[in-house]
């Protein structure tokens, strides 16, 4: 496979202030922050994996956290020390409570069982379209939830599953992020990840030429898929501790308020989009404890980073639908930009039928 | 037989619930192409109004606080089609249902923001509460109730759809709103009426859910929203009587799994629910009643 050296330009600038983030954080920042950092990295690939299903596809997706879900889920029961699982999850099914598997396989074995599901998930999902795909993805996410949360033997239910061992680090997810840019902008320009785009603006014409939607989709839902479960991965093996609420509507509206804000179509985008919406909750978490401010001690105020969420997309939807990047890639605005001066009409968008 | 009876109640109220929720949805979605993530939200604000009339102006009598529900419900569903989704009526689909998603979740923040985390305690009339005796049969006023008003509504609503200038107007509009301006019909009346009557159904709706739970959450309106979307895609979406037949089906379906699961699964029916709805999907992606579009088209 040939990669346009456009790609590797764009995905080097995306890649450089990502690693930049990540280094600077390594660097400089206290304990505290690094895991802020951390937690962002790893929202960063989620938004990674949703545009490289929404933005391909143009088809909303609720569950992705699912998926993460699961993930996060099976890489702690086949890691964690046995001598844990002795008194949290003694009665585990499949004997599971006497296995503790190395990382080198818990990893790769919790991704390919999210893969699996994923795979009979995207049968159903790849023959629906539009309002009601998006419902099925909804749909997923509860049943993954309603599992985690009642499958008590296998994963404490309700309560937190804890003694998952803590391997990952900063650097590490920082690396990753930066690869997921560099994979996520190869689909997209991709042979695969052009046809599916212009199957997603005009069906019909699409398969007119011979794309094959439905199969490209399902690549699209896997791949998605497979960012997902890394930052499932990554989740559970910084944190140590997990429950099923970490996997439910809170992360899935803010990495979608990340994605949507920043441009659904385009990897800059959800790159852009998910550093301005961290950057915006970290200012509300602040405000919503009630601090001190010049004298003035705010109230508490719960609820104020959902708000902010919520009003991060009503406000985007309203005035800037295409997002703060629009479709466009980092490459291009430099481009657009240059052509723009050249050609003073400036038309360069196509007029619509 | 009682047992069986009861049970049967039991799935038509609940049918019905989820029935005038799904109707709901689908006229807003047959119109104008919104999906209505913030259909929930009229259901808390109903609830959070009866509150409201209960703690502000005193209203003493139960019976008063209905209407207030239903009333709230009403207004409240014409207010968001003005000052939400008008500007985006000519955006493509996902922006309208992605805007709905986020006003959902800034509803329910500011509910949680401004009246507090916990749910709030709402009367319910005594009446209500009571239970009708049959023989030996036992059935509570509430889904009685429920029943026959979620019967009641669909009626009304089809003598309204197929004899009114404005009903046709709306079933018009869901096959091509440009014609219909052509008849010289305003877009706007047409929109709102929809949202007015998804606003009475969802308001009918929560009272009852008002009634059953006898308190007020920001979150209550989440999940029987959630429900009654699955009940309109596995009807048809989009589709009037596919939403009615949806809901009642989610609602048998429900109530079986309810009184035939052993206890230690009970706790995994909706995802029996939804993986069943999964593979009903893989053969007829359409729904029950949906129709496949056309190739190409947008939907």
């Amino acid at each position: 496979m040939t990669v346009k050296s456009s790609v590797l330009l764009g995905s080097a600038a995306l890649g450089l202030l990502i690693a930049l983030i990540g280094f600077s954080a390594l660097l400089f920042a206290e304990p505290y922050h690094q895991r802020i950092v951390f937690i962002f990295m790893v929202n960063l690939i989620i938004v990674l994996g949703l545009q490289v299903f929404m933005g391909n596809c143009d088809i909303t997706h609720f569950g992705h956290i699912g998926f993460m879900g699961i993930a996060a889920y099976a890489v702690a029961v086949l890691a964690t020390p046995i001598a844990i699982k002795k008194t949290a999850l003694a009665t585990a099914p499949f004997g599971l409570s006497g296995i503790e598997l190395p990382l080198f396989f818990a990893v790769p074995g919790a991704i390919a069982i999210t893969l699996i599901v994923a795979f009979f998930v995207g049968l159903v999902m790849v023959r629906q379209t539009g309002v009601p795909a998006t419902i099925a993805t909804l749909a997923f996410l509860v049943v993954v939830h309603v599992v985690l949360l009642n499958w008590v033997d296998l994963t404490r239910g309700p309560r937190a599953f804890y003694g998952i061992p803590i391997k990952a680090s900063l650097s590490t997810a920082t690396a990753i992020a930066v690869v997921g840019v560099l994979i996520a902008r190869m689909f997209r320009d991709s042979r695969w990840g052009v046809q599916l785009r212009a199957s997603s603006e005009d069906a019909a014409a699409a398969a007119a030429v011979g794309v094959r939607m439905q199969r490209l989709r399902f690549a699209a839902w896997m791949l998605s898929a497979l960012f997902l479960s890394v930052a499932g991965v990554l989740f559970a093996l910084f944190v140590g501790t997990i429950s099923p609420k970490s996997f439910y509507f809170e992360l899935t509206f803010l990495t979608l308020a990340m994605l949507i804000i920043g441009g659904m179509h385009s990897v800059t985008g959800a790159v852009v989009g998910a550093i301005v919406v961290a950057l915006g909750l970290e200012v509300t978490r602040f405000v919503e404890n009630g601090p001190d401010i010049a004298g003035f001690e705010l109230p508490q105020m719960f609820g104020l980073t959902g708000f902010y969420l919520g009003a991060v997309i009503v406000f985007g939807m309203a005035f800037r639908s295409e997002g703060i990047v629009g479709p466009q890639e980092i490459e291009e605005w430099w481009g657009s930009r240059q052509q723009g001066k050249q050609s003073d009409a400036g038309s360069s968008e196509a007029p619509n039928p | 037989m009682d047992y069986f009876l009861q049970q049967a109640l039991n799935a038509l109220s609940l049918g019905g619930e989820y029935a005038l929720l799904a109707l709901g949805l689908a006229i807003v979605f047959s119109v104008m192409g919104l999906v209505n993530f913030a259909h929930g939200e009229l259901i808390t604000v109903g609830g959070y109004a009866m509150f409201l009339a209960v703690l502000i102006f005193g209203v003493k009598d139960p019976l008063l606080i209905l209407p207030v529900g239903v009333l709230a419900a009403i207004f409240f569903a014409v207010l968001l089609e003005r000052v939400a989704f008008r500007p985006v009526r000519a955006a493509p689909p996902t922006t309208g249902m992605l805007m709905a998603f986020g006003i959902s979740i800034i509803l329910q923040n500011s509910a949680l923001i401004f009246v507090g985390t916990r749910p709030k305690a709402v009367p319910t009339a005594e009446w209500l509460m009571l239970d009708v005796n049959i023989g030996s049969l036992r059935m509570p006023v509430v889904q009685l109730l429920e029943a026959g008003v979620t019967i009641g509504a669909i009626t009304l609503l089809v003598v309204f759809m197929r004899n009114t200038t404005i009903g046709i107007a709306m079933r018009a509009a869901a096959k091509d709103f440009s014609t219909v301006r052509l008849m010289g019909i305003r877009a706007d009346r047409v929109v709102r009426t929809a949202f007015a009557i998804s606003g009475l159904l969802a308001g009918l709706a929560a009272v009852f859910i008002m009634a059953r739970r006898g308190a007020v959450d920001p979150f209550m309106g989440f999940t029987p929203v959630l429900k009654a979307f699955v009940a309109a895609v596995v009807g048809g979406f989009g589709s009037l009587p596919g939403a009615v037949i949806g809901g009642f089906a989610l609602g048998i379906a429900e109530v079986t799994l309810q009184a035939t699961l052993p206890s230690s699964v009970a706790g995994f029916r909706d995802a029996f629910i939804f993986s069943a709805i999964a593979v009903l999907l893989l053969f007829r992606p359409q729904g029950i009643l949906g129709e496949r579009p056309d190739f190409g088209e947008k939907t």
